[in-house]
């Protein structure tokens, strides 16, 4: 480190990271020189704890991995159990799922979209774009009856049906969406400060993002056409027309209109789903006790992040052998960092935010000791103690 | 002996401390309820009528609060700031011309003489000066890049703030505040007298002082394009991280009167002090004048994303100082030719 460079922590807490993570950034005036990420603040043991519960138990836990992409993570993990009973579920649940993920990925957008105007200090565009959220949350509650957390898919179909006198109503409020997305839209492509702020910011080269192993908007606005509801298609996206937004040039401009692009097409999914819903049951069924056959599942799901992958290993029994989660942040983290490099302080918590990260998703826990040469894990009565030791000595 | 008591009711009364704080409070709860109505927020709403109190009950909890120091502090900067920063816009309010005690259709100022506009400038100067320290002396990362960004932008806009301000003043042939106003109202009634054309490049030079200055004041404010030495969402409050307590409590004060100054300098610089017609007080037009100001300035505070330092240099250096530039000459070509 030179004598004009000096350090800035950012994180654990701080205003532009909605959840606990450390990048240590090296900075020399208001340039970044160089960033260190620190993973592991939130870690909360849910692969683990998977272990001890049936897989009906599960179906709600793995839900509670992150409050934004919940659908997701509970779409992949009930189509691992499925794929491994050798279940086929109805039409009509297929139908269902792929509308709240749709749903789940509008709402994640336009929050995504508030936070960013707030990031780079544009709060009126923040409260506007909030409160045209909400269609999207009372539409989720009108199909769920919760606002996140919607418990909808189940193993063997979908909990909830959506009764058919509804869907004018729904489809109401889809228009509404969309209207205002394109009004938004317009208002980031042209309002000005909002281009200073996000042009030639953060930017990540097509051939660092594929080689870093982007994943989610964040690969597709270095203009990578890569979205596993095309490349492994699950449920019934094969049947479905829609296209995969890419922009290029990899900044944050390009970002936000990528994920403006994906709520459009995203109203057009759910539309295509109400106007195609076929008649018949909405699960097969699957008893709270049921046990699951020997057998191991791997599964892709587009999460709103990116690409969530999720393993099961099943050794027979009513309870999984091990279960795998890999969210899509961590895949992102080292593209972040290239993003960040080289830029302005100013511009941290925008590409920060840019990635639309969810760290709590991604956490997790090895020690490592460079020295020895070891690593190990701790259960949670280890590591309290390990922590009273800590702090006591 | 009476006038000496006049003078202490004028200092700490009316117009003086007392009014001037509770003003300032009102402004500030003025410009949140406005900038939230116009975001599609309510804004402060449950203490007092529509939350007119959310000021007052913010500055008593910062008071409860506990006053932290970090130990590697410069401890006298760190304290002596606050105090500056409080204390100096309230000072400067002193010489503009609110409303007289003894008449209540004269507006005299508490202290005037020639040259008190240079002594404002120079107050605010200094005040973005203490900030600088204050940041510096916090001896916090977030403080230091705050720190050093407020001074940057003191180099963008103090220059212009000038420039603008001396418009009037060269109109005027002084630099006495009171006296730039009694020009306003001499030459406006003047011209409701006996139109006459000359009259419109001096509103236009007067107009556009009136955007340089409201520009350079949304800077010397820290409101949202200019929001940079305290960007939350970068660098976490920046100069202003380490304060807590009463030395917070200070600040944000200290902010607000800053807020109701710059609101009176405009009005007495650009839209004739407290004069107006007869049925309302000077008290009355002041109000009303700088509550205008104030909702021009918290208008544009929300209409835009926050600038880089610099690119707000550049734009000051690239658009705003040349503005200022050849408005100064358009007045001192104006009075040669008046």
């Amino acid at each position: 480190m030179t004598e004009r460079e000096f350090l800035i922590p950012v994180g654990p807490q701080h205003p532009a990271l909605k959840e606990p993570e450390n990048f240590l950034f090296k900075v020399e005036g208001e340039y970044v020189v160089d960033v260190e990420p620190r993973l592991g603040y939130n870690h909360r043991g849910i692969e683990k704890a998977m272990e001890s519960r049936t897989y009906i138990q599960n179906l709600y836990l793995i839900e509670r991995i992150c409050g934004i992409c919940s659908n997701a993570h509970q779409t992949c993990y009930t189509l691992n159990v499925e794929e491994v009973l050798g279940m086929e579920i109805p039409e009509r649940a297929k139908y269902i799922r792929v509308f709240m993920a749709e749903l789940e990925r509008i709402h994640s957008h336009l929050l995504w979209l508030g936070v960013a105007a707030h990031e780079i200090g544009f709060d009126t565009l923040f409260f506007y774009i909030w409160r045209d959220r909400e269609v999207v949350m009372d539409l989720l509650e009108m199909v769920s009856g919760n606002r996140v957390n919607y418990a909808m898919p189940t193993i063997g179909g979908v909990r909830r049906d959506i009764p058919s006198d509804k869907i004018p109503q729904y489809k109401k409020m889809l228009k509404i969406l969309e209207e205002r997305t394109k009004y938004y839209k317009e208002v980031a492509a042209k309002e000005q400060t909002i281009l200073n702020r996000t042009v030639g910011v953060g930017v990540l080269k097509k051939a660092d993002a594929v080689r870093l192993s982007a994943t989610g908007p964040n690969l597709r606005s270095c203009g990578v056409a890569k979205d596993a509801r095309v490349d492994t298609p699950y449920l019934v996206y094969d049947q479905i027309p829609f296209n995969v937004i890419t922009y290029d040039g990899g900044d944050q401009l390009a970002q936000i209109l990528v994920r403006v692009d994906e709520v459009l097409e995203s109203v057009k999914i759910c539309e295509y789903c109400l106007d195609h819903l076929p008649d018949g049951p909405i699960r097969e069924k699957f008893s709270p006790l049921g046990r699951v056959p020997e057998g191991e599942a791997v599964n892709f799901v587009e999460a709103q992040r990116g690409e969530d992958i999720h393993y099961l290993q099943s050794r027979g029994g009513d309870k999984p052998y091990r279960y795998k989660i890999r969210a899509p942040t961590l895949a992102n983290i080292p593209s972040l960092i290239e993003r960040l490099k080289g830029g302005y302080i100013a511009d941290i918590p925008i590409v920060l935010a840019g990635i639309d990260p969810c760290f709590s998703c991604t956490d997790r826990m090895t020690f490592i000791d460079i020295e020895k040469e070891k690593t190990w894990e701790m259960t949670g009565d280890q590591l309290r103690r390990y922590g009273i030791e800590w702090y006591n000595r | 002996m009476v006038q000496s008591i006049g003078d202490i009711i004028q200092i700490f009364v009316f117009p003086g401390f007392l009014f001037l704080l509770n003003y300032a409070l009102f402004a500030e709860w003025l410009s949140r309820k406005f900038a939230a109505r116009l975001q599609n927020r309510i804004g402060p709403l449950h203490t007092g009528w529509k939350g007119i109190l959310q000021p007052l009950a913010d500055s008593i909890k910062l008071l409860a609060k506990e006053d932290i120091t970090p130990s590697a502090a410069d401890k006298l900067v760190f304290y002596a700031t606050p105090i500056v920063i409080f204390a100096l816009p309230l000072a400067s309010l002193l010489l503009i011309p609110i409303q007289s005690i003894t008449n209540l259709w004269s507006f005299d100022p508490v202290i005037s003489f020639e040259g008190d506009l240079i002594l404002i400038l120079l107050s605010m100067t200094i005040v973005i000066l203490s900030i600088f320290l204050a940041g510096w002396s916090s001896s916090n990362r977030f403080g230091a890049v705050g720190a050093t960004r407020a001074a940057l932008q003191m180099l963008a806009y103090e220059i212009p703030l000038g420039l603008a301000s001396i418009g009037p003043a060269i109109f005027a042939q002084s630099l006495s505040i009171k006296k730039i106003v009694n020009w306003q109202i001499e030459s406006f009634t003047s011209f409701l007298q006996s139109p006459s054309l000359l009259a419109i490049p001096v509103w236009l030079i007067m107009a556009t002082g009136f955007a340089v200055f409201v520009i350079c004041l949304l800077a010397e404010l820290e409101l949202r394009p200019f929001d940079i030495p305290e960007a939350e969402t970068e660098i976490v409050g920046g100069w202003q991280v380490e304060f807590s307590g009463r030395k917070l409590l200070l600040l944000v004060v200290g902010r607000d009167i800053k807020m109701v100054l710059a609101a009176a300098l405009l009005t007495s610089l650009f839209l004739g002090g407290a004069a107006g017609p007869w049925p309302i007080p000077p008290l009355g037009w002041f109000i009303i004048k700088t509550v205008v100001c104030i909702f021009i300035l918290s208008n544009l505070s929300i209409l835009l994303a926050r600038y880089r330092i610099d690119q707000m240099l550049y734009g000051s250096w690239k658009y705003l100082i040349p503005v200022s530039v050849l408005q100064a000459m358009a007045v001192i070509a104006l009075t040669g030719v008046m």
